[in-house]
């Protein structure tokens, strides 16, 4: 009984919703330019109404999901060095190119300890000078933009920045 | 309809069968190494005279749980059991499982799949090993170099418990969700936190089908499998707070170090079953309830949920477990920082803030100060971001994109970093604050003929926007099976009190957006069920199914103490004894509705709302109704609510007490 309750429900709530969506996209790779992106971890791809809905159910699309074994997939950690450092980009492109334009923000500080920069106050304030070389353009690339933050922290040796050597 | 369930039933689940750890390992050679076998008997001896298998710890090891047919493991995954009774039976798991510790792996077994059983059950070896005593000497301990490596990785210093609060914009997440961070340990060369590069433990479906209808018929039925998911703390941050501009409510918990291993050990346990997922019942919520009951064992919280489980309710959950909870922290939504932002701008800023929102390029007044334009463009740079969220989060160089891209530029321009924001933690909306998720109320109503009656009300979940506001958001009503009823006490004609039944609706929200220069979102709100009509449309009375929607414009003040809405609505409704449009037994109409809701006390609303309803063609040619609601919260779960009715053909008063639980 209450599951027909709920189904009932439910069902009417999802049929009201998708009028005029008969089937989302499947979720494909995602992978590419880009990269760690939220929309693609999240989503798995470029999503449809049900990639949406799942996704805020609490429901699990596509092929960037992470076990509690983390898998083999690059776009979840968070241990430090090169790889951790990009995917990290990735995933906060969004909240990271305010930051940089900003000067500084909780993604710079923590992706100063991804790299193992010395000062984060330093690494704002490189980052916010070369703005223009990190993101040239509203076109760029999630790894675009993630290569060009790298190269640009590797590149200023003072911020000391050891785990991306 | 049945049949085409079990055709889903049959194929959910069936993949994700891989090889039993029971079918690869080898077991004890008890000829070829017959001290271990010794040894091995004399650990059974003595777990079954201590009847390890009864204790509670044991039991939440395993999930199982007493239901009506005996005893039966949550868990849904085979390989969660080493014995092929185990799902049923604690004590036959609790031998297989002591016989799994003596058992070896063949060499090469490197499969993903398969770890030594010590290595797959680290929680019960260590709660085992605390019973019995295990001899080192006698019971070798393999190497588990993955489940160290994730131990490493998680890096864990504390717990916290993660609610994420309402979102109305989607129905299936109006309900909020709560996951596990694992805070690690601070950073050791500056001792600051870094908090999104903890991971985040999440509860989840792993959804296989893009066909909406088939999506939510599984989601309810538990025909998808729910795994737990590690996922770093920073793709949940940007999900919620920032895509979906929903605030996270953190609750530290008051783990021990044994217990958070414990957690981790028993969360790896788990990583090698799964658990049907059932949106309202065993969902996200509900299993990390599960799991922090396995890690401690005294704490009580699973016995606090009941159907529906409401995430909030996991919440109340941990608060029932005095101390559990050692620290709120708060992390707030896009939304509300640029909210924050606001407040430091007077108005001229706040105008130059909203043209930039849609032509970036609108100059800056010459001479302004850099620490106000770096103000003002800050504040701009996350109403573009509010405003297209979902657009930037899919796509580059889009128009949003190339806006927020020209903004940013403006901002790097001026080479001066940002001071870090201070945001105001909104106290009175957490979750645990809130009234429970279910109602009843009893009281007495009477009508303008003088009739008396007793007045009934029930509801499934789980609040709407007379209710008393803390723990709510201020803006939402969304009803599960709200109904209402009276037995009138005078006698009709054949001598019977009549029972009637007012109003019963499936689903009801009411989703308001107050209007402002930087939100212009529509409200809107939709109500499906069945009322009782007694108008001209039937002899007498009869019950319509119903199904009613309308948007339209909300203005409130900015901390919505007053709030007033309109909108146009649509109504269809249908009933065997209906005269309808056109002598069918549907009715159809259309018109405005709208409210006045006065916040007068955190527990005490006044909400008057309105509607015409227009039925061309259709007898009456309209109806109306006008209705007042004065509601006090005598305390979190007690209210008493005062209402007025007043419609085309009567009108009624009534006064209840209602109860939350």
């Amino acid at each position: 009984m209450r599951h027909l309750v709920s189904a009932l429900f439910v069902s009417l709530l999802v049929a009201g919703a998708s009028a005029g969506v008969a089937t989302a996209q499947p979720a494909g790779a995602g992978y590419g330019a880009a990269g760690c992106g939220l929309g693609s971890i999240v989503f798995g791809a470029k999503p449809g109404f049900v990639q949406v809905f799942a996704a805020t159910t609490n429901g699990t699309f596509g092929s960037q999901t992470f076990g509690i074994t983390f898998g083999t997939s690059n776009c979840a950690s968070t241990g430090g060095g090169a790889v951790a450092a990009k995917s990290f980009i990735e995933t906060n492109r969004e909240a990271f190119a305010k930051d940089v334009s900003r000067g500084s923000g909780e993604t710079i500080d923590n992706l100063a300890t991804l790299s193992g920069c010395a000062d984060s106050k330093a690494v704002g304030h490189a980052l916010q000078k070369n703005f223009r070389q990190i993101f040239p353009s509203a076109k760029a690339s999630n790894t675009e933009v993630s290569s060009a933050t790298l190269e640009s922290l590797k590149a200023d040796k003072q911020l000391a920045c050891s785990l991306l050597i | 309809m049945v049949a085409a369930l079990g055709l889903l039933a049959s194929g959910a689940c069936a993949t994700r069968l891989g090889r039993l750890t029971r079918d690869v390992v080898r077991p004890l050679d008890r000829s070829g190494d017959a001290a271990a076998a010794g040894y091995l008997s004399e650990l059974l001896d003595r777990a079954h005279r201590t009847r390890l298998s009864e204790r509670v710890e044991w039991r939440r090891l395993g999930h199982w749980r007493d239901t009506l047919t005996g005893i039966e493991s949550q868990a849904d995954g085979q390989n969660f059991f080493l014995s092929p009774h185990g799902a049923t039976s604690p004590g036959a798991e609790l031998d297989a499982t002591l016989r799994g510790f003596f058992a070896t792996l063949a060499d090469g077994e490197t499969d993903a799949d398969v770890q030594h059983p010590i290595c797959q059950f680290p929680a019960r070896y260590r709660w085992l090993d605390r019973m019995l005593g295990f001899d080192p000497a006698r019971l070798h301990r393999p190497a588990c170099p993955r489940y160290d490596e994730f131990y490493q990785r998680v890096d864990a210093d504390r717990l916290s418990f993660v609610f994420s609060s309402y979102y109305l914009n989607n129905p299936a997440s109006v309900f909020g969700h709560t996951f596990v961070r694992i805070i690690k340990h601070s950073n050791t060369r500056d001792e600051e936190r870094r908090e999104l590069l903890d991971y985040a433990i999440e509860f989840s479906a792993t959804v296989d089908t893009s066909n909406a209808l088939i999506y939510g018929v599984k989601g309810l039925l538990g025909l998808f499998p729910g795994t737990f998911r590690n996922i770093p703390y920073h793709v949940k941050v940007r999900q919620y707070n920032d895509t979906e501009s929903r605030d996270l409510y953190e609750y530290e918990l008051d783990f021990t170090r044994e217990e958070i291993d414990t957690f981790l050990e028993h969360l790896w346990e788990l990583g090698s079953t799964y658990f049907d997922y059932y949106y309202v019942s065993e969902n996200c919520s509900y299993h990390l309830l599960g799991a922090l009951e396995a890690a401690r064992p005294s704490l009580d919280l699973l016995s606090h949920m009941h159907w529906p489980v409401i995430p909030a309710d996991t919440i109340k959950a941990l608060y029932a477990n005095p101390g559990l909870v050692r620290e709120v922290r708060f992390r707030p939504s896009l939304r509300r920082q640029f909210l924050a932002r606001l407040r430091g701008l007077d108005g001229d800023q706040r105008a130059l803030v909203e043209r930039l929102g849609y032509d970036p390029t609108v100059p800056l007044p010459v001479g302004m100060p850099s620490q106000r334009a770096i103000a003002v463009l800050d504040a701009a740079q996350d109403l573009v971001d509010i405003q297209h969220a979902k657009e930037l989060t899919f796509e580059t160089d889009t128009a949003p994109a190339r806006m927020k891209q020209r903004l940013l530029e403006r901002r790097a321009e001026i080479a001066v970093p940002s001071e870090p924001l201070s945001v105001a933690t909104p106290w009175s909306s957490m979750p645990q604050l809130g009234h429970d998720s279910r109602r009843v109320g009893l009281g007495m109503s009477a009508d303008d003929t003088g009739a008396l009656g007793v007045a009934l009300d029930a509801r499934l979940a789980l609040h709407d926007l007379a209710d008393p506001a803390p723990g709510y958001p201020e803006y939402s009503q969304l009803e599960f099976l709200p109904t209402r009823a009276r037995v009138r006490l005078d006698e009709d004609v054949t001598g019977r009190r009549r029972f009637e039944l007012d109003s019963i609706s499936l689903v009801r929200i009411v989703s308001l957006s107050a209007q402002n220069r930087f939100d212009r979102k529509l409200s809107w709100k939709v109500d499906a069920g069945m009322i009782r009509v007694a108008d001209a449309g039937c002899s007498g009375y009869c019950y319509l199914g119903q199904l009613a929607m309308g948007t339209g414009l909300t203005l409130a003040t900015s901390d919505a103490r007053v709030m007033t809405f309109a909108t146009l609505d649509v109504h269809l409704a249908a009933g065997p004894a209906l005269d309808g449009i056109a002598g069918s037994p549907i009715r159809a109409g259309l018109g405005p509705a709208g409210g006045l809701r006065l916040r007068l006390a955190p527990r005490l609303i006044s909400l008057t709302t309105g509607e015409l309803i227009w039925l061309p063609t259709q007898a009456p040619r309209a109806t109306w109704l006008a209705r007042s609601i004065l509601r006090l919260g005598l305390a979190t779960n007690i209210a008493l609510d005062l209402e007025g009715q007043l419609d085309n053909r009567a009108a009624t008063a009534g006064l209840m007490t209602m109860l939350y639980f």
